[in-house]
């Protein structure tokens, strides 16, 4: 049975989807730099404009249901992708306290994001995937692979993730962040920047007029280092052409490359090495320029990008790029008309964990 | 759904008075260093499958958890608040669940896909039917570890999980391989994606003729159930009944729902 994506919502640094790929489009990135997190050190970050990101989560979700197909979400699988869950609520409650016996232990696990939607909207089961930077497109495989054997049919997949002390931190600490606006695949790159985002997308068994098919998922481990990827780009590619045998397309039928692309060194190196070997001369850019790395929901919110690109038949071009440290890989610097059929979105995290999922046009 | 449990492997805390950091290093000489507890209890469950079966480089492997790896969230949030530093390295890349399942990978030679996924309850059920439907595309097999150690938060996790305070909770590692051949299997694991009200699962009962298990959440039925509680517990229930050569039926329960499993040994 095949899967479909019928309709989708997101909120970014960006704003929502329009506002996010006319930023896309017109190469205006959305970071900001903040000290607030660390006050001596300036940092690039994603941040949204939100009073509470659990009500603009459910919002989110809320406009999603209200633009489908579907009166509630009461025969609906909801899959949360997040690498962090209700972490930036744990936070601000430990540090005003200074101890955990405030915190709802509603809002505290990982499975909170799954939690709120679940006494919002009411699915019918749910579940709550943590594989760090692939989160949300493990989801998409998931979704995938439940709609193929019949056990649900409808699936929201969503990814999400808030700024908290723990990730901004924590990649400092890794000696990873840029004090800047990203600039991914560029020669002498400094790093990510750590951001926010909500993305919604929900996947059906049913075709509708608009749908764009989600044709493949491939996933692989690199098994290789904790923090970087295998220089060979043996997992990326892996990922790559695994999802490739799954919607049963060669590497020549991809028009375009939507790149994990974060903008750090190991990263962009060893992806754009693979997407050389893989592909002949396909489009490729990363969006992280404009959204910065937005960890678990970054699979969800770049297949929304990926659906726009099909839609609109415009690729992306790479923003805040000049010098290309791979002249080998087809970098757009401007955007490129032309009839999109299918394109492929990386998502690869720590632990050499690699996610590969293809969106197609229906004709 | 059915799958088929080719091999098994346990560890409990109250079972055995073993350190199992220095299990891994004496046994399995495995390096143990900037590893935490819930890692080095995940690696422990998968040293001890390997030791029962052959693992290929093309299974996935799953790891699923009540609750994940709670401990270092408190150890880092204490360091930011008490000590005013900055996340140490190894506590940030830890805290990601990934991480677990990267040294799991690096250590059983797995390059296929590794996924660490949490429910809301009924955890290893969910990730039974994930399996399943991976399976039927991918026709490989795949290893699941079951992972939940007992937290510094203990009273957080039991109000999350609706159990009773004076309730003794455990560490407990279990893992399965698992595949759709029913070839050279132990048992027969058959679920399904249903929810069942106390009604529906009366009438299974009815017609039961297995043993009946019940987790510690499930007040009905006046069934046999344990005096600790892990949330995958389940993992650790069925692997036991392999083990004895058992079959039986064991029915979860959270939030007004029933979730029922079915182990056949062969």
């Amino acid at each position: 049975m095949k899967a479909f994506i019928n309709e989708y919502a997101s909120l970014s640094c960006a704003g929502d989807t329009e506002a996010l790929m006319e930023a896309i489009y017109s190469k205006k990135s959305a970071i900001s730099i903040d000290t607030s997190f660390m006050s001596d050190t300036p940092v690039g970050l994603g941040k949204m404009e939100y009073e509470d990101f659990f009500e603009s989560l459910k919002s989110v979700v809320k406009r999603v249901l209200e633009n489908s197909n579907l009166e509630n979400f009461h025969k609906t699988l909801l899959i949360v992708g997040s690498s962090v869950g209700g972490m930036a609520e744990s936070e601000t409650h430990y540090f005003k306290d200074k101890n955990y016996k405030s915190i709802d232990p509603s809002r505290h696990a990982i499975s909170v994001i799954s939690d709120t939607l679940q006494d919002a909207f009411n699915f019918y089961d749910t579940r709550a995937i943590s594989t760090a930077c692939t989160s949300s497109a493990n989801a998409f495989l998931l979704a995938k692979r439940l709609i193929a054997v019949g056990a649900y049919e409808n699936v929201l997949v969503v990814g999400a993730d808030a700024l908290c002390y723990t990730t901004v931190c924590g990649f400092y600490a890794l000696s990873v962040l840029s004090s800047k606006a990203c600039t991914p695949f560029q020669e002498g790159r400094e790093g990510m920047n750590v951001a926010e985002a909500i993305a919604a997308v929900l996947v059906q068994n049913e075709q509708q007029s608009d749908s764009i098919e989600l044709c493949g998922v491939g996933a692989s481990s690199d098994a290789y280092h904790m923090t970087n990827p295998d220089p060979e780009a043996g997992g990326a590619m892996s990922s790559m052409q695994n999802a490739l045998d799954d919607a049963g397309l060669s590497a020549k039928e991809i028009d375009y490359v939507n790149a994990h692309g974060t903008g750090t060194q190991a990263n962009d190196k060893v992806e754009g090495f693979g997407v050389e070997t893989l592909f002949d001369n396909v489009y490729v850019s990363s969006t992280k320029a404009i959204t910065g790395h937005t960890l678990g929901a970054a699979g969800a919110l770049e297949a929304i990008i990926s659906c726009e690109v099909i839609k609109q038949g415009l690729i992306p071009p790479q923003t805040n790029c000049k010098d290309l440290e791979n002249s080998a890989i087809n970098i757009p610097f401007e955007s490129v008309k032309k009839d999109v059929n299918y394109v492929l979105s990386n998502s690869f995290a720590f632990g050499g964990n690699n996610t590969s999922v293809i969106f197609g046009g229906l004709k | 759904m059915k799958l088929y449990v080719k091999a098994t492997s346990s560890y409990r805390s109250d079972l055995e008075e073993i350190s199992i950091k220095e299990s891994l290093k004496k046994q399995y000489k495995v390096d143990v260093r900037r590893k935490d507890d819930f890692i080095h209890a995940g690696l422990l469950g998968a040293l001890r499958l390997r030791d029962k079966c052959e693992i290929q480089r093309d299974d996935a492997l799953y790891l699923t958890s009540g609750f994940g790896n709670i401990n270092i969230l408190a150890k880092m949030n204490e360091y930011i608040l008490e000590q005013g530093e900055y996340i140490k390295l190894f506590d940030f890349i830890n805290m990601l669940g990934n991480t677990t399942s990267f040294y799991v990978a690096s250590e059983l030679g797995i390059k296929a896909k590794s996924i660490f996924q949490i429910s809301d309850n009924f955890t290893y059920f969910h990730t039974l039917i994930t399996i399943y439907a991976s399976l039927q595309r991918e026709k490989k097999e795949v290893v699941l570890g079951s992972l939940d150690i007992a937290s510094l938060d203990n009273e957080i996790i039991k109000r999350v999980a609706g159990i009773e305070e004076n309730q003794e909770v455990l560490s407990s590692v279990n893992y399965q391989k698992l595949s759709l051949d029913a070839e050279n299997a132990l048992a027969s694991i058959e679920f399904d994606t249903n929810f069942y009200t106390l009604e529906q699962v009366e009438e299974v009962l009815l017609e039961n003729r297995k043993r009946v298990y019940c987790s510690v959440r499930c007040e009905a039925f006046g069934c046999e159930k344990e005096s600790f509680y892990f949330e995958t517990e389940a993992s650790y229930i069925i692997n036991r009944a392999i083990e004895r050569g058992e079959s039986l039926l064991y029915i979860d329960f959270y939030d007004n729902r029933y979730k029922i499993l079915r182990v056949e040994s062969m």
